[in-house]
């Protein structure tokens, strides 16, 4: 190896160091809202937590991977009953459910993506509002007598850690933006590693990423595997905030708002994911008396995104290296 | 040496790609009928004709893009036919394209390493949790893709966005991208098109430092000044058959391979054309 080849990355830029200092400044001052703002906004944080780690995971597929995943409310689905039916159903320890929720999800996202991978990605995309719309249908219907039909299931309490028991809502929230940070972090590392990068490479050119050895099939369902186990994560911590699931949460509607959230803060960029979930779960809520109009407000949002900024109001930065 | 594999009565080790009679329809358009030849290895074979021979169809055969409806490939003497194009990588086969498939939006560094795809080892937990020996591995990438980058006078660009070069340098950032991964064979589809005239005859150089290598090339050609220069052999084919084999030399002369070029009246700047009137005219 030549002496002077210098292998090491490009110094950051400006606006770079300062990102990766600002993010975890703000993720620290969030760490102050329970004691600094009202008990509404610990609750809106905490949710704000929850569906930033779904929208995150929703980009690995969408953002990364380039698949038209519309269905992904179902993984998160899976994550909330999993955590309610064996904590609730079979008494297990409500800290336990979550690994076993991150699993289910995982198999679950593999063993439906493994068929359709290979769909171009507006047929994907219908048979992804399939999934969906079969998973709402069987909560509903009470499958196995366990998902407790339409009503879904109520008292999930949170987690006991080192015998404390995270029973207020500011203890769940310190629990949800915990779990964040770690999410944040993994993110960051899938983005610099073999499999983050291979997941670009099929999003970009399928066919050259072949010809390079890339196993195309594979990796497709590895990246819903990923995605849906962190979805189904944000499950679990969902079931315990509410204390409840319910097939409402889960509709093919909110697949689209996920879908949409990754669309307008921007593919494969995660301040533009938490950027565009602040959008839809926390702005509505600062102004309370126009929250019917979120809707609205987001659609419009959404109209002129795509017409006059297509990457995202916060795209990706290109080149991770 | 692929010594693993039990090689058939009769055949020569120094082969290693033979096309076997391998034959393609789409439709009811025959685009390669009953073509056979062979590449040694430290070869550099041509593989040349007119518009529409079927040459790039060729490539996408061999490289399992498309599967032959008929015939076998065969690679160290092992059937490879119908392969998926990334067993076909992993078999050391790696190609360039006739237009330049970089990944957009990712840098020219990013993607190098993507020709680094089959080495690499780190398992995907590694890579989520970004451990010492993920981060090794990573810095391993780099190096080597830098030292091939440098080879190929490309170092000073690594960290730009690939498709934002000049077309000519984005023909060697494809090239880098196949020959950090260390092939055997490599199969360049037109890799003068797009390229000036100093840069066509700054490939020559690069293409004869990649057999230096001990890098087998097979190239699709339109410029006859790379063709003519640089091949040991010359494979022509013509609506899908092969009309003619040999030697540069060989094939300048050959009456078949005259009438095929000069058949195409209306293309009147065809090199080889130009070429073989100016042999037919001396």
């Amino acid at each position: 190896m030549d002496k002077h080849i210098n292998p090491s990355t490009r110094a950051p830029s400006g606006t770079a160091r300062v990102l990766r200092l600002a993010g975890p400044a703000l993720w620290a001052l969030g760490l102050l809202i329970p004691q600094l703002l009202s008990p509404a906004w610990i609750t809106i944080g905490g949710i704000f937590a929850i569906y930033s780690i779904v929208a995150l995971s929703q980009d690995i597929v969408l953002g990364r991977a380039g698949m038209y995943d519309m269905g992904h409310a179902v993984f998160f689905g899976i994550g909330a009953y999993t955590c309610a039916i064996l904590s609730l159903f079979y008494n297990w320890p409500v800290l336990w459910t979550i690994p076993v929720a991150i699993l289910l999800a995982a198999a679950l996202g593999a063993i439906l993506s493994a068929p359709i991978v290979k769909l171009r990605g507006d047929y994907l995309l219908v048979v992804t509002i399939g999934f969906n719309a079969i998973f709402v249908l069987a909560m509903q219907n009470n499958l196995f007598g366990l998902t407790g039909g339409a009503d879904g299931l109520f008292g999930v309490s949170g987690p006991t850690l080192f015998g404390h028991m995270f029973g207020t809502q500011s203890d769940l929230f310190y629990l949800d933006w915990i779990v964040l940070a770690i999410v944040l972090w993994l993110m960051r590392n899938l983005d610099r590693s073999s499999l983050g990068r291979t997941f670009r490479y099929l999003k970009h050119d399928e066919l050259a990423a072949t010809t390079l050895g890339v196993n195309a099939r594979n990796y497709k369902v590895a990246a819903f595997a990923l995605s849906a186990g962190l979805a189904g994560l944000a499950g679990t911590l969902f079931a315990m905030q509410l204390s409840a699931v319910s097939p409402g949460s889960f509709r093919f509607t909110d697949s689209v708002v996920l879908f949409a959230i990754v669309l307008v803060g921007g593919q494969a960029s995660v301040p533009g994911v938490l950027l565009g979930t602040a959008m839809m779960f926390v702005v509505p809520q600062i102004f309370t008396e126009f929250a019917q109009y979120r809707y609205l407000a987001f659609g419009v949002a959404m109209i002129l995104v795509m017409i006059l900024r297509p990457q995202g109001i916060w795209p990706a930065r290109k080149g991770v290296i | 040496m692929n010594t693993a594999v039990s090689q058939p009565s009769g055949h020569d080790a120094d082969v290693l790609l033979e096309l076997d009679g391998i034959g393609i329809s789409f439709g009811g358009l025959r685009a390669v009928d009953d073509l056979s030849f062979k590449i040694r290895r430290g070869e550099i074979v041509g593989l040349i004709g007119p518009n529409g021979a079927g040459k790039t169809t060729v490539f996408n055969m061999i490289t399992g893009v498309y599967r032959p409806t008929d015939g076998h490939i065969r690679w160290h003497g092992r059937d490879i036919t119908g392969f998926a194009p990334h067993r076909i990588a992993a078999a050391g086969i790696r190609r360039t394209f006739q237009t330049i498939r970089l990944f957009q939006d990712m840098t020219v560094l990013e993607n190098v390493i993507a020709g680094q795809h089959l080495r690499m080892r780190q398992s995907w937990w590694q890579g989520l949790l970004n451990t010492p020996a993920q981060r090794r591995e990573e810095r391993e990438l780099i190096e080597r893709a830098m030292t091939v980058l440098q080879q190929l006078d490309l170092a000073d660009v690594a960290h730009e966005i690939a498709t934002s070069l000049p077309y000519g340098a984005q023909r060697r950032v494809e090239m880098a991208r196949t020959l950090v991964a260390e092939p055997e064979l490599i199969i360049l589809d037109e890799p003068a098109a797009g390229l000036n005239e100093q840069e066509s005859a700054g490939l020559n150089d690069t293409i004869r430092a990649i057999r230096d290598k001990g890098i087998t090339v097979i190239l699709v050609e339109h410029d006859m000044s790379v063709v003519m220069n640089v091949t040991d052999n010359i494979v022509v084919i013509n609506f899908g058959k092969k009309i003619a084999e040999g030697k540069p030399a060989d094939i300048r002369s050959n009456p078949l391979v005259i009438e095929a070029y000069l058949g195409q009246d209306d293309d009147e700047d065809d090199p080889l054309m130009n070429t073989v009137k100016d042999q037919v005219n001396a």
